[in-house]
């Protein structure tokens, strides 16, 4: 019964392909985050180095060896991702025209200025942190490619475009930590709260769904999810 | 098990066992680039006079660092390094002398080695630094951008001989936020990088009156201190250290002698000057000898995430089906 409730009570918005897909890349990228700034080099510099267990942070070669590790894995959890979006032709997340002007008016609704607009499965500003978040994790794969090519014993590149590269590896490094804080940010307003559960157990509050992403919520239930069947699962 | 030996048998390395790289094996394999050149430097020759240092010296005297005269103290640590006060040192390697010749006895006999950067194949320190403040030439000269060195010494430490010495107080950090980031600017020699690069040679090479030092085209280089060393039945260092580097040493007398040599000078040294002075132990492993198995891993990776998302997307069709 208590299942049932649950699920009378919740919907179904991250399903398991998501919820692996970003964990695998937020781990990633955390340990990408960490080991980069390891080859900065940081953590003797800062004395982080000295604290209780953090002596391998100042080992460039356990920082680089943890560099490679982490981004073989968020190699494979992007392509995974893409490939997965594009054969199930799933693209709720990204980016429509007018979104700009939209998530204006979404931030204004949230601080009290008139009202939200109605919202597909994703706020306008959701597709547009997406967009920001996503470019700059391929620039920083692509670029991280070459540097790592680069480092082959018979690779000599012409220093030019090594010098871009490791430009556009640090700027967009910076941007995508900078978008992963504004979008750690964002759980600092009430009314976004209710969609963290959305990547822990995939379901969020049906009645928020049905206020705040009402577009969704109506595709959703005429289409994916009548509620008598997923009861029936359910039970 | 090193550091390395760690990094180049963990789990990278065992994943790229079954690799799609289809890379040519003569791919990885250390070769010069067109245009590579080497200096030979015959300690069988070399009798210690300095004309080396000195030309070097007189050469780079206008790149030498010229430090702010508050030196900002680098916020936690409480240090900077500062060799101002050995400017005119010209036993030991400081941002102020980029060569010197380390004498030492070996069986009663005294045996002069010149030393600067050797100027790898594949440089750890060019590769890893985190700006590209260093690059290699098409000569073979790993040269440092003073202008965009910030002085991190991470260079130095994954350099085999903490090649590169740091001074404080100078460079672009100063214009940034000194004290609470960089720490100043790497100092190393540059192989003549200008010089060679319009076809000419070291202004060490060019100062030595003994003919201990030869420069051109790295093949002969080696070669020629391959023939020497059996000539003397000597020993050869530089051609295979660090994975080969643009120096080759011919010595009569062993390599392992002439370390052990330094490395008691050394221990003479207050511990903050000891990097200073470069041993000449053997190096048999160079700090990107994982880089091959990271490759190969990683360039499974993307097939493996299709292979996934293909699996994932049948199941949910599948599902979609049943409904």
């Amino acid at each position: 019964m208590k299942a049932a409730r649950s699920a009378r009570d919740t919907i179904l918005r991250q399903p398991l392909t998501n919820r692996i897909s970003h964990w695998l890349i937020a781990l990633s990228t955390f340990a990408l985050i960490v080991s980069g700034l390891g080859q900065m080099p940081m953590y003797q510099r800062y004395k982080i180095a000295e604290l209780p267990g953090m002596a391998w942070a100042a080992d460039f070669g356990v920082t680089l060896w943890l560099h490679y590790i982490a981004a073989a894995v968020l190699i494979f959890a992007v392509v995974y991702h893409l490939v997965y979006a594009v054969l199930t032709r799933r693209f709720a997340i990204m980016p429509r025209k007018g979104d700009m002007k939209e998530s204006a008016k979404i931030i204004a609704a949230m601080l009290g200025k008139g009202e939200e607009p109605d919202s597909h499965k994703y706020l306008a500003e959701q597709r547009i942190a997406y967009a920001f978040i996503g470019v700059n994790t391929l620039v920083v794969i692509l670029s991280g490619i070459i540097k790592v090519y680069k480092n082959l014993p018979a690779i000599q590149l012409d220093p030019a475009l090594i010098s871009l590269t490791t430009l556009a590896h640090n700027v967009s490094a910076l941007l995508l930590t900078i978008g992963i804080v504004g979008h750690l940010a964002a759980f600092i307003f009430k009314v976004n709260r209710k969609l963290v559960p959305a990547m822990f157990s995939g379901r969020v509050d049906r009645e928020y769904a049905r206020t705040r992403h009402s577009l969704w919520y109506a595709e959703h239930d005429e289409r994916e999810q009548p509620l008598s069947e997923e009861l029936d699962r359910a039970a | 098990m090193s550091r390395r030996e760690f990094f180049a048998r963990s789990a990278l390395g065992g994943m790229a066992g079954a690799a799609v790289l289809a890379a040519p094996s003569t791919a990885f394999a250390a070769t010069a680039g067109p245009g590579a050149l080497g200096t030979l430097i015959d300690l069988s020759l070399c009798d210690g006079c300095g004309a080396c240092v000195d030309a070097c010296r007189t050469t780079h005297a206008d790149r030498y660092p010229r430090p702010v005269e508050d030196i900002p103290v680098n916020w936690p640590t409480g240090k900077y390094e500062d060799w101002q006060h050995m400017a005119e040192a010209t036993d030991r390697l400081t941002p102020y002398n980029w060569t010197y010749v380390e004498s030492v006895e070996v069986d009663g006999a005294t045996v002069h080695v010149p030393r600067r950067c050797m100027h790898c194949d594949n440089p750890p320190c060019a590769n890893l630094c985190p700006f590209s403040a260093q690059e290699k030439t098409a000569e073979g000269a790993v040269v440092i951008d003073p202008d965009a060195c910030l002085g991190g010494a991470k260079c130095r430490t994954v350099c085999p001989w903490h090649i590169p010495q740091r001074q404080a107080g100078v460079g672009v950090y100063m214009d940034v936020a000194p004290g609470a980031l960089g720490g100043g600017v790497m100092y190393k020699c540059d192989m003549c990088a200008d010089l060679i690069s319009e076809g000419g040679q070291p202004s060490c090479v060019s100062a030595c009156p003994t003919g201990a030092m030869q420069f051109g085209p790295k093949d002969e280089m080696r070669a020629a201190a391959r023939q020497r060393a059996d000539a003397i039945g000597g020993y050869i260092y530089g051609a295979d250290e660090n994975g080969g580097t643009s120096t080759f040493y011919v010595s009569p007398v062993p390599f392992s002698e002439i370390d052990a040599a330094i490395s008691e000078r050394k221990a003479s040294m207050p511990e903050a000057e000891r990097i200073s002075v470069p041993g000449m132990a053997p190096v048999t492993e160079n700090f990107l000898d994982g880089t091959e198995g990271a490759l190969k891993t990683i360039a499974v990776t993307p097939f493996l995430g299709v292979a996934a998302a293909a699996v994932a997307a049948i199941s949910t069709f599948k599902k979609g089906a049943d409904r």
